[in-house]
């Protein structure tokens, strides 16, 4: 049965104070609607209990995400769109933005809200198991002012929440101290877009020596509201990454969970399947190298420009090209940091590129032909030039000799030092690169040894991001 | 709080349709869909589901895809609105519209509306989607006919002429 609009009153009052202060005049009368996602589908079905509704879509209170030292705040108004495209959200809180992506398609992410998920308290909402593993704190506001709970607490049972009748969800916070963490959302429904799961999970965890330290894992679909799953993260942790921790962890989850049977699924399914989630998640949590070069690219997306020029500058010695990167972020991974550098890089000039090279020191030789400065980022620089030449430094005698002096030549023809991706070459490999290189003319030569820069700063940046 | 004083009576409601100022009468409640096909005689946007699953309702506003059948219409006072009917310049088709007729996306004509604005919001987005991106972009709009392929075809198709024009 569809509902007969003329039965409804919605008012927009346009700004926060006055929805506050109309919710606090009739508590319960007024149902606030934000995106319509959830609300506009029960009254098109005729299921719309409340005839009074209040606006607070694009409320300019509501939707913006305000960034502080130890946590980000999100309006609660902020839509799965606007997650998505936050910078901070995609780097250091990687689960939220995962769900955000796999919320409803394009127009639904477009006019669904963090908070209205939150109000709807569906036990199969994507986003909420994230929100539990990031420790995220809600702030509730009404015409008494506002108040601050944590987010675990507001959900008492199906579909019931903390929320007073008079109030309104302002703000999620989480607290920015997560992104050391390797992260895992998987969703396991009909299909991603649209399908509402049969079971998902948000898992964080972080390994040290082959040992669990702490793992973080919430299911959604599993219980009547979303759950942290706190009996399994204390049996894992202290444990050693073996075989049989993933089927001690599918045992606890499996006596943990108490999933129901719906027209999704069964609860028999939806137990093995959490099971099997979380030691998947296990299983990648222990070959994980990329939790913590995504820390370093996190906390680097952060800086301020002049500090992360500064902090990239080791990698690639063109001032121009650590302002490039650095102006370039924020940089989501490693593809995305190596696409910048070659980006960069090939725009810059021929004195940019000078400078790179002027920071290497001499085939041969140990120190930068320009500087003998003690930053930090310049004994980096020397030490992974030491790494890349190391077979240099085993060579003969005779062969240094022959290097050392077709440097001389080198410079003597092209002005500038000799740059080639030493990594892995043989001294004598080198020096036959090298004679053969004295045959170019000088542009060829100069876009031949960008080319051997852009190589050695590609490596760099790698193994600048597992420092 | 002059918007407060709307009661169940109906509002005047005004909003920009395809570049045109238009003024409706309606309840505030009343969809976004249903005010476009019978006031505004814009039949292009096509009730599917009615619950934003299918997104054969799929319209522009603000330049965000959204599905019509799920904003109330107050929601949309002020706001700029570009529905299917509005895609075409001056009788020549949009390069989307050329090219779904070419790849055989369109066949029963039911999603095709929601289908060409939720792939020129991709396109706006992401002129030179991949493959995958083009299936992100289309997750929410539904097709019973063609079995996809074609629709894929014709957006990646789309792109490629607009970038290498």
């Amino acid at each position: 049965m569809r509902s007969n609009p003329s039965d409804y009153q919605m008012v927009a009052p346009g700004n926060l104070r006055a929805v506050v202060s109309l919710l606090a005049n009739e508590p319960g009368a007024w149902l606030p609607i934000a995106g319509g996602t959830d609300v506009m589908v029960q009254y098109a079905a005729g299921k719309l209990p409340a005839r009074r509704l209040v606006s607070i879509w694009n409320l300019p209170e509501l939707r913006r995400i305000e960034i502080a030292e130890h946590e980000i705040r999100i309006g609660a108004g902020c839509t799965y769109s606007d997650l998505r495209k936050h910078e901070v959200v995609g780097c250091e809180f990687p689960l939220l933005a995962s769900a955000a992506r796999w919320t409803g398609g394009i127009a639904n992410q477009n006019r669904g809200t963090i908070g209205g998920n939150i109000v709807n308290a569906s036990p199969a909402a994507d986003s909420l198991p994230a929100l539990l593993v990031y420790d995220a704190d809600l702030i509730l506001v009404s015409a008494r002012g506002e108040r601050r709970l944590p987010y675990a607490h507001f959900h008492t049972g199906y579909k019931k929440t903390m929320l007073g009748p008079d109030e309104l969800i302002e703000a999620v916070c989480l607290p920015r101290k997560f992104s050391g963490y390797f992260s895992h959302a998987r969703k396991v429904g009909a299909r991603n877009a649209q399908a509402i799961s049969k079971v998902c999970i948000a898992a964080l965890g972080h390994i040290e020596n082959g040992v669990v330290e702490d793992v973080r894992i919430a299911l959604g679909s599993v219980a009547p509201v979303p759950v942290r799953i706190t009996e399994t993260e204390e049996a894992l942790k202290g444990k050693s990454m073996d075989p049989g921790l993933l089927l001690l962890a599918k045992k606890t989850v499996a006596s943990e969970i108490r999933p129901i049977d719906d027209i999704r699924s069964t609860a028999r399914y939806r137990a093995t399947v959490a099971g099997n989630l979380v030691a998947e998640f296990l299983s990648l949590l222990t070959s994980a190298p990329a939790a913590d070069s995504a820390a370093v690219l996190a906390r680097w997306n952060l800086l301020s420009p002049d500090e992360a020029m500064r902090m990239i500058l080791s990698c690639c010695g063109s001032k121009a090209w650590a302002q490039g990167m650095a102006a370039r972020r924020p940089l989501a991974d490693e593809a995305a940091l190596l696409g910048a550098s070659n980006e960069t890089w090939s725009g810059l000039t021929r004195s940019d590129w000078l400078e790179a090279f002027r920071s290497h020191p001499r085939i041969g030789e140990s120190q930068p032909t320009q500087s003998s400065s003690t930053e930090p980022e310049r004994v980096q620089s020397v030490e992974w030039s030491a790494q890349e030449q190391r077979n240099v430094e085993d060579a003969e005698d005779a062969v240094k000799l022959a290097l050392a002096d077709a440097n001389r030549e080198y410079e003597q023809r092209f002005d500038h030092i000799f740059i080639v991706c030493a990594s892995g070459k043989s001294a004598s490999e080198i020096l036959r690169i090298l004679q053969r290189r004295l045959n170019n003319d000088a542009e060829t030569e100069l876009h031949e040894a960008a080319e051997q820069q852009r190589q050695i700063t590609e490596i760099r940046l790698r193994k600048w991001l597992q420092e | 709080m002059t918007d407060s004083c709307r009661g169940r009576a109906k509002s005047e409601i005004s909003l920009v349709v395809n570049g045109a100022l238009k003024t409706v009468n309606a309840y505030p409640m009343e969809r976004l869909l249903d005010v476009l096909r019978h006031q505004l005689q814009l039949t292009g946007a096509k009730e599917g589901c009615g619950e934003g699953e299918c997104g054969s309702c799929a319209v522009l506003m603000d330049g965000m895809l959204v599905n019509s059948c799920l904003v109330p219409v107050l929601q949309a006072q002020g706001s700029n609105l570009v529905t299917i009917e509005g895609v075409a310049a001056e009788g020549v088709p949009h390069a989307l519209q050329q090219t779904f007729l070419e790849c055989g996306g369109a066949q029963c004509g039911i999603c095709t509306p929601g289908m060409i604005l939720a792939s020129a919001h991709l396109l706006n987005q992401k002129p030179e989607p991949t493959i995958d991106e083009i299936r992100e972009g289309l997750s929410g709009n539904l097709c019973r006919c063609t079995g996809y392929a074609q629709i894929i075809e014709a957006v990646a198709e789309a792109a490629r002429r607009r970038t290498t024009a």
